[in-house]
C-alpha cells in the first residue's frame, strides 16, 4: 500500500534544475567563445551562488535536503550493499554521486574564478594570483569538465536505469517534490509540505554574498590595493 | 681556482645557449607579437565591453589597427621547423600539430587576419555595437588557433 509524500521542497528542485541548465549553458558558452565568455564568467558566478545555497539548505533545509539525512557513512553504505538500507530519499550511492557531483562543480567553478583565456577573458579574482598560477588553473579548468562530463553521464544512466529496468522514476519527484512510497517508511518520515521560508531567504542573502564578493567586491579589494583600474589607453604620443 | 672558473663560465655559457639561436629568437618575437596583441585587445574590452562609458574612438580605432598590424605581419614565418620546442621569453606552448595540420592552421590564421582587418575598419566608424560585435568574432579566431595548436598548460 502506497502513499504520496513530500520529500524535495522547492528550493531544492529550483536549485537542482538551475545548476543543470547553468551547467548546460556554461558550456556551450565556452565552446562558442568571442562574444558569449562573458556570459560563461557570469554563468559561473551564478552556479557558485546555486553551491554555496545547497550547501547552506544542506545544513537548514527540509529533511530531505540535509546530509545530515543522506550522507554516505560507512554503516549506511555497507547496511545498503547488504540490501538492509530502507530510506526514502537519495540511497548511499545516490548520495555518493551527489557528492562527487557537487565536488566537481566546486572545483570546476573554483578553478574558474582564476582563469583566464588568453585573449580577452580573466576570471573575477585573476587579479590574486600570478598570470602563471592562472594558467595552471585554467588547464586544471579544462580537465575538470571531463570529470564533470563523466559523472553528469552517470548521473543520466542511473536516471534511465531507474526508469527502465526498476522502474522507478526519478524525474518525477525532482518536478513535482512528491514521491509515492510505502506506507510502513512513510510513517517513520516526516512528512511536512513546507521548508522554512526564513531559512530559505538567510540561504539567499549568503549566496548573493558570495557572488557579489567575489565579482564586484573583489575587484574593489583589488583596485583599493592597486591604484591602475583599467587599461592605459590615451598618451600624446 | 681556474677549474671552478672555467666550469662556471661553461655552465653559464650552456645555460645561456638555451635562450641563444634563431628558433629562440623567433620564439621570443612571436611570443612579444601575441602580447602586444594582448594590450590592444584588453583596451578594446575594457572600452567597448566592460566599460562603455569611458570609450574613446581614436584609442580603440588605434587598438585595431594594432591587432590587424600584427595580423597582417606575417607570423607565419616565425613558426619555423622544430619550434615546437624552445624557451623564447618563456616555453613555447605550440604543439607538434602545427606541422602536421599546415593546411588548416593556414586557414585558420587567414580567418584572423580577416576578422582583424575587418575590426579595423568597423573601430573607424564609432559604432560601439558593431566593433563589440566584431571583436567577439576576432575572439573567436584567436581561439580556434589556441585550440589546435597550443598546449594547455
Amino acid at each position: 500500500m502506497k502513499v504520496t509524500i513530500h520529500i524535495w521542497d522547492l528550493p531544492h528542485r529550483l536549485f537542482h534544475w538551475l545548476l543543470a541548465a547553468s551547467v548546460i549553458a556554461a558550456y556551450v558558452t565556452a565552446t562558442i567563445g568571442g562574444e558569449l565568455i562573458d556570459w560563461h564568467g557570469r554563468l559561473g558566478i551564478f552556479i557558485l551562488g546555486l553551491l554555496v545555497f545547497r550547501i547552506v539548505w544542506g545544513f537548514i533545509g527540509s529533511t530531505h535536503s540535509r546530509f545530515s539525512t543522506f550522507f554516505p557513512t560507512f554503516s549506511r553504505l555497507s547496511a545498503y550493499l547488504k540490501g538492509q538500507w530502507h530510506g526514502i530519499g537519495h540511497n548511499p550511492l545516490g548520495a555518493l554521486s551527489v557528492i562527487a557531483l557537487l565536488a566537481a562543480v566546486a572545483v570546476q567553478v573554483g578553478t574558474g574564478l582564476f582563469a583566464n583565456d588568453d585573449i580577452a577573458f580573466e576570471g573575477p579574482l585573476f587579479d590574486f594570483v600570478d598570470k602563471s598560477v592562472s594558467n595552471q588553473l585554467t588547464s586544471l579548468h579544462s580537465t575538470t569538465f571531463y570529470v564533470l562530463l563523466a559523472l553528469v553521464v552517470l548521473h543520466l544512466i542511473a536516471i534511465i536505469f531507474y526508469r527502465w529496468v526498476k522502474k522507478t522514476n526519478l524525474v518525477a519527484p525532482m518536478l513535482t517534490g512528491k514521491k509515492e512510497v510505502p506506507v510502513a517508511l512513510a510513517a517513520t518520515h516526516y512528512q511536512g509540505k513546507g521548508f522554512g521560508v526564513i531559512r530559505f531567504i538567510l540561504s539567499l542573502i549568503i549566496s548573493s554574498t558570495v557572488m557579489w564578493g567575489v565579482s564586484s567586491g573583489a575587484s574593489q579589494l583589488y583596485s583599493a590595493q592597486s591604484p591602475q583600474q583599467t587599461v592605459p589607453a590615451n598618451s600624446s604620443f | 681556482m681556474k677549474k671552478k672558473l672555467t666550469l662556471a663560465i661553461l655552465l653559464a655559457a650552456t645555460a645561456t645557449a638555451a635562450l641563444a639561436g634563431p628558433i629562440e629568437e623567433n620564439i621570443r618575437w612571436r611570443q612579444s607579437a601575441y602580447s602586444f596583441a594582448a594590450w590592444n585587445v584588453q583596451k578594446i574590452k575594457s572600452q567597448v565591453v566592460d566599460h562603455p562609458d569611458t570609450y574613446n574612438k581614436d584609442s580603440v580605432t588605434a587598438a585595431a589597427n594594432a591587432i590587424a598590424a600584427v595580423a597582417n605581419s606575417g607570423l607565419g614565418a616565425l613558426y619555423t621547423e622544430g619550434s615546437d620546442q624552445g624557451i623564447g621569453w618563456k616555453q613555447t606552448r605550440l604543439k607538434p600539430e602545427f606541422f602536421l595540420k599546415k593546411d588548416e592552421v593556414t586557414k585558420l590564421a587567414n580567418t584572423f587576419n580577416e576578422a582583424a582587418n575587418e575590426l579595423a575598419k568597423v573601430a573607424a566608424t564609432g559604432d560601439v555595437n558593431l566593433i563589440k560585435t566584431q571583436f567577439g568574432k576576432v575572439g573567436e579566431s584567436c581561439k580556434a588557433c589556441h585550440d589546435l595548436i597550443r598546449i594547455k598548460e
